[in-house]
């Protein structure tokens, strides 16, 4: 069966993995941990939390709401910086099978460009992935709000650095193809679609805002109806390999994201409903294919557009 | 680790709004110790979505396979659906989970302190306490008569010492108020319950002249609660805040030690 896959085809380095099941950010560690409990290296790739120049201690409790169906959370990138990923945390990854992506995230663009300088060439780092859902310091907005922002951000970081260059696209806009042409024209190998919606709920009791930092971002299932919408619009109008991610539980959401158009997917939430599900959805995956008869995983990808994607891969 | 499926032997309200559960999952219950926990599914699909935690409340052997009860209060929809269930229904859920209790071989003098439903975790380490030949007594505070856990569900050599907040049983007020009379006794401190009640430990700890410092080998251990996404260390969503820098509840916990949170 084939269900190997590259995200950076046109790249200057090639992203391939052993099939398309990835971890998404901030809800795998930075694999570690799971390193004990499953053979982790039986994944596609790991992708890490969010790493920022300088370490982080996140944000007030609480941080994770429940809501129908999902979550909301407001971890505030809780994080040890980059530094320590790169001197403690990558002599590890270097020893795994599995390729680990690393996820970033900046206040300014220099900051983007800063962490790709440091990551470049570092053994056990195999591709970057841009969290553009931060706000950029200088004007307040999201990055990935504009295009050219996120443009700005994909084109400092692919000049300092050889690696693979995932962007991952924020809901948080009003077209979400405009922002996914603009990155990959400048420089984006492939697309993760989407990060958490904005969110909040309210204590009726405490009559405040539930979450200690007032709002945040919904994820699980509830998600990835609109999740699936973006990757749907992205992969009608953009080559680029896309990564579904969004509320995938099972092997049928992930397939469902295929459909739309995605050559792999990330397991966030679902790995706190069940700590083995990303192995789960992959042995699914391999299932349901031998089950449909089909050799090849690229069958299925953008079965349901209107017309068929180019295979990637 | 996996998620399991766990049978329910039986469910009972033993006190107001209190139930107890005990449940047949030999994965999750050998390494079940106190102070330990599992992440409970409470619903049949992805509504509500994340576990619960709960922490073991006590473990016995039935026919040579150890079983575990969980006790816990009705909340939210997840604790109401929980309370539904019925002698041999199923549960999904997943542990053990995060750093239990360390009881040194050599305390003999055993103090529990438990808030509301904190006593849930403790009465586990009272059984192995009693069973080891220490001296357990067991400070409980709750809100009212009939939220305290009933005394005669612990084994009798336990000293019960109850207060409650609107003085409807013993001293009214709470429970750490009590605390002073029994440090200088206890070689070990165990306590579980709200995030004010450990700081009014730490105030009475510090006051007491009491030898339960740095140097004196005593230890003090917080078992502590926050909302949990994963349970497992990857979402960073339990995190507490220390002197020594971010800890999580799940991984680095729930027990702690005294001065790993109060300087
Ligand atoms: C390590 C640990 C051990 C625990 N052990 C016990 C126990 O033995 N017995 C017991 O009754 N309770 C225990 N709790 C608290 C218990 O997890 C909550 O009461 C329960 O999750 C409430 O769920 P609900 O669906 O009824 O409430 P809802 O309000 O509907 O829950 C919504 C969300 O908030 C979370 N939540 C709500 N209250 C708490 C809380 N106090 N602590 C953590 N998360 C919360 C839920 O897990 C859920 O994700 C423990 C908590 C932790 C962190
Ligand atoms: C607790 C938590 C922490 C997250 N942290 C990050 C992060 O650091 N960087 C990032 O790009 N996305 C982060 N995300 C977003 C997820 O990677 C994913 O895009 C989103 O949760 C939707 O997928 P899901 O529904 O499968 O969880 C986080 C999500 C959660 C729930
Ligand atoms: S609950 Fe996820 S890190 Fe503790």
């Amino acid at each position: 069966m084939h269900l190997r896959v590259d995200l950076a085809p046109k790249g200057k380095r090639s992203l391939v993995l052993d099939n398309p099941v990835m971890t998404a950010s901030g809800c795998f560690g930075n694999g570690l941990e799971f390193a004990k409990i499953f053979d982790i290296e039986r994944l596609g790739a790991i992708v890490s939390k969010g790493v920022t120049l300088r370490p982080r201690q996140g944000n007030p409790q609480p941080r994770i709401v429940e809501t129908a169906a999902g979550m909301i959370n407001s971890i505030g990138l809780q994080n040890i910086g980059v530094e320590a990923i790169v001197r403690d945390v990558a002599p590890i990854w270097a020893t795994w099978r599995v390729p680990v992506v690393v996820n970033i995230a900046g206040e300014s663009i220099e900051d983007y460009a800063e962490l790709a300088h440091h990551l470049d060439g570092v053994a056990g780092v195999s591709g970057l992935e841009l969290n553009v859902s931060c706000p950029n310091v200088a004007s307040g907005l999201e990055f990935g709000c504009d295009p050219e922002m996120a443009a700005a951000v994909t084109r400092a970081v692919s000049q300092e650095t050889t690696l693979p260059v995932l962007v991952k696209l924020t809901p948080n806009v009003t077209d979400i193809v405009a922002v996914a042409k603009a990155v990959v024209e400048a420089g984006a190998d492939a697309l993760t679609l989407i990060n958490t919606f904005p969110a909040l709920t309210i204590d009726i009791d405490k009559q405040r805002r539930a979450l200690g930092w007032g709002s945040g971002g919904l994820s699980g299932p509830a998600l990835k109806p609109i999740a699936l919408k973006m990757v749907y619009e992205v992969a009608a109008a953009v080559e680029a390999p896309i990564i579904g991610c969004g509320g995938i539980v099972s092997a049928g959401d992930a397939v469902e994201y295929f459909m739309a158009g995605a050559t792999a997917v990330q397991i966030g939430t679902a790995t706190f409903v069940n700590p083995r599900a990303p192995l789960d959805v992959l042995e699914g995956i391999g299932a349901y294919l031998s089950q449909q008869g089909i050799e090849d995983l690229r069958e299925l990808v953008g079965a349901a557009l209107p017309t068929p994607r180019p295979a990637a891969g | 680790m996996k998620l399991e499926s766990a049978l329910v032997l039986s469910q009972e309200q033993v006190y107001q709004d209190t139930f107890l559960m005990w449940l047949s999952c030999p994965p999750v219950a050998k390494g079940g110790s106190p102070g330990r926990f599992v992440m409970v599914h409470c619903g049949d699909g992805l509504d509500p979505l994340l576990p619960r935690p709960m922490s073991f409340h006590r473990f016995r052997s039935e026919r040579s396979e150890r079983q575990f009860a969980i006790l816990y209060d009705v909340r939210g929809r997840g604790t109401q659906w929980l309370s539904r269930r019925r002698a041999s229904d199923e549960l999904a859920l997943f542990g053990p989970l995060g750093r239990g209790f360390a009881v040194d071989p050599q305390a003999q003098n055993l103090l529990l302190v438990a808030g509301g439903l904190g006593v849930a975790a403790l009465v586990t380490l009272a059984d192995d306490a009693v069973a080891a030949g220490k001296a357990v007594t067991l400070l409980q505070g709750a809100r009212t008569a009939a939220k305290l856990f009933p005394a005669h569900l612990l084994p009798e050599e336990v000293e019960v010492v109850s207060t409650t907040d609107d003085g409807s049983t013993g001293h009214k007020g709470y429970v750490t108020e009590l605390l002073p009379q029994y440090l200088s006794w206890a070689d070990a401190v165990f306590a579980c319950g709200p995030n004010p009640m450990f700081e009014a430990i730490a105030a009475a700890v510090r006051g007491s002249g009491s030898g339960l410092t740095r140097r004196s080998g005593k230890s003090v251990q917080l078992l502590m609660e926050e909302h949990m996404g994963c349970g497992t260390g990857v979402c960073y969503g339990c995190a507490v805040f220390t002197p020594k820098g971010v800890r999580l509840v799940c991984k680095d916990g729930p027990r702690f030690n005294f001065r790993e949170i109060f300087r």
